[in-house]
């Protein structure tokens, strides 16, 4: 368990009535920050084994097949099937608090084609038919939320999401590039 | 695999749970210890081997402890695998105690419930929590646990009734259990119903409360729990499998599946043969994963099983068939004393096994299943563990 002296800073600014503007949660591993990083330039990044192929994701520092070390970050389809979707009414993070005042933030799990599970903020607007049973069709991509980190998001699969400006408008409509806003806050 | 024959589970002890404290885990897993000493009437010095689970000691670990305690062991270890801390602490402790390399092992999960410490505890639990699965609406073990719930109910048309079944039958059991923080609330079908959403489709009573506790027993040889007159019970059989089925969408089963058969013919019983079932039951679904995979129904079945089981400790409910389930109510309404909740379900069948439970003794209680499940790593629980205790006479 990670004790940095940040997460703890982090974890005091994060009590509710302190601050005006609350953001999605920073803090990450360096592994994570390597993942910010790759995907940067495109609209999903993975780790990539030279070595064996294998696709994995949380991000590793070794390969999850081979153990070998020639991991490459490489850009990966974002299609894959949903495994089960959920909406929070209750979080431990004050971003994600205010942001349920209005209404419940729906996550996702989806495996991916190239294999691997991911969690997902989930946009529900996007799908025609407001059930989604697992095994219905999406597709995900990586947006940097208002932390600067990257963040998957979960889309319907016949949504376009080629051009920068497609995924940033649905990241927009999801509320993750701005702040969570408290009037009174200081 | 060589059996447990000659060990002793003595002196079960859970102590002063608080649904939230301003001491840390060091005071409650002390206080455990204490209550152990008084317990069985040992020293200090007697104790000579040292198992610990916590989550919240921050830059503390067992070996710290036993200058906190002056403790002296000849054998340590410390145990981080959440729920299924108790199990994997007496496979160990039997172990050692039939190897020779100690004699008396003080087995031990505790935990601070300190303000908002539950938060910092989800938000870094472990290197993919942080990067993967915390991120996306800080939701902690609720969102995880939401996405196995609801598809459990797609693939096996379970209801929220069915999970209710679980959590009433386990507050009954609660209201009979003084050390219960819910023991003085008693709980219907339709309050459970009524409950708010927390991560839907789980609501507030599928969900563990988080709070601050010790659970404790010791671990020696039959000749030694004879000699102290102390009560005790045998292991009849105990596995263990981790990060099973890792190829699983989502996880639906556990590790389980892949001993439970060998578990039952090591102990020559069968699911009905036991007085009662001590699942890990931090959401009512896990509950039914452990009653599937360990046999009492087949997969998908658990539904069905549990409308048509009486789980109360007492049998009184109106079903024909009974199981004891829970019988101190369980984590749901006990409360998750953190790293403790993983000791709760085997502490509490040593002490009906010993005839030492109280108001919520099961009556000629014989044989008990204990299941343990630990570590919500991302997407899944890892750890799987499973103990079939029995009843020793003196």
């Amino acid at each position: 368990m990670s004790t940095t002296p940040t997460m703890r800073s982090r974890l005091k600014q994060n009590r509710p009535s302190l601050r005006k503007l609350a953001r999605p949660p920073k803090q990450r591993t360096a592994l994570g920050s390597a993942f910010n990083a790759a995907n940067l330039p495109v609209a999903l990044a993975l780790q990539h084994c030279r070595d064996c192929g294998t696709v994995q994701y949380p991000p590793r520092e070794l390969c999850r097949q081979c153990l070998g070390d020639a991991l490459v970050w490489r850009s990966t389809s974002g299609s894959g099937r949903l495994v089960s979707s959920i909406e929070l009414h209750h979080s431990l993070w004050e971003y994600f608090k205010r942001r349920l005042v209005e209404k419940p933030w729906p996550v996702a799990s989806v495996r991916l084609d190239c294999g691997v599970i991911v969690f997902a903020h989930l946009a529900t607007e996007t799908f025609g038919d407001p059930a989604l049973p697992a095994g219905t069709a999406v597709q995900v991509f990586t947006h940097t939320d208002c932390s600067l980190n990257a963040v998957m998001i979960a889309v319907a699969a016949d949504i376009p999401v080629d051009s920068r400006s497609q995924r940033h408008a649905i990241t927009a409509s999801l509320g993750l590039l701005e702040p969570a806003i408290k009037p009174e806050g200081i | 695999m060589k059996d447990y024959a000659g060990i002793a589970l003595t002196t079960p002890v859970s102590f002063g749970y608080a649904k939230q404290s301003p001491h840390g885990a060091a005071w409650f897993i002390g206080s455990t210890l204490r209550q152990l000493l008084a317990g069985s009437g040992l020293g200090p010095d007697d104790i000579d081997g040292l198992a610990i689970s916590s989550f919240s000691l921050g830059a503390d670990s067992a070996i710290t402890l036993t200058q906190h305690f002056q403790l002296s062991p000849r054998w340590i270890e410390q145990l981080p695998y959440g729920g299924a801390s108790g199990i994997l602490a007496l496979r160990r402790a039997a172990r050692a105690i039939q190897a020779g390399d100690a004699d008396i092992i003080a087995c031990i999960g505790g935990d601070g419930a300190t303000h908002r410490a539950f938060e910092s505890i989800a938000a870094n639990f472990s290197n993919f929590t942080i990067d993967s699965s915390f991120p996306y609406g800080g939701g902690g073990p609720n969102a995880a646990f939401a996405m196995i719930t609801q598809r459990y109910m797609d693939e096996f048309d379970a209801r929220r009734e069915d999970f209710g079944a679980i959590s009433v039958a386990q507050r009954y059991n609660a209201n009979h259990y003084p050390g219960a923080l819910l023991n003085h609330k008693t709980l219907s079908l339709e309050q459970y119903m009524a409950a708010r959403p927390i991560a839907s489709p789980l609501h507030l009573l599928d969900c563990v409360m988080p709070c601050a506790g010790g659970e404790g027993f010791l671990v020696m040889s039959e000749q030694r729990a004879r000699s102290l007159g102390l009560d005790w019970c045998r292991i009849l059989a105990a596995d263990e499998l981790h990060n099973a089925h890792r190829d699983d969408d989502i996880q639906l089963r556990g590790g389980w599946t892949e001993y439970a058969d060998r578990l039952w013919n090591r102990a020559g019983l069968g699911p009905g043969e036991v007085d009662m079932l001590q699942t890990y039951d931090d959401y009512p679904v896990i509950s039914m994963l452990q009653m599937e995979d360990l046999g009492f129904c087949a997969k998908g079945d658990a539904p069905g099983w549990v409308r048509d089981t009486d789980l109360r400790f007492d049998g009184s409910g109106p079903q024909a068939r009974k199981l004891p389930h829970n019988t101190s109510g369980g984590q749901l309404s006990v409360g998750q004393a953190g790293a403790a909740a993983g000791y709760l379900g085997v502490v509490e069948s040593m002490r009906q096994l010993t005839g030492s439970a109280g108001n919520n003794q099961v009556e000629q209680a014989r044989h008990a299943m204990v299941s343990g499940f630990g570590m919500i790593n991302y997407d899944r629980g890892l750890c799987s563990a499973a103990a079939i205790l029995a009843r020793s006479e003196r």
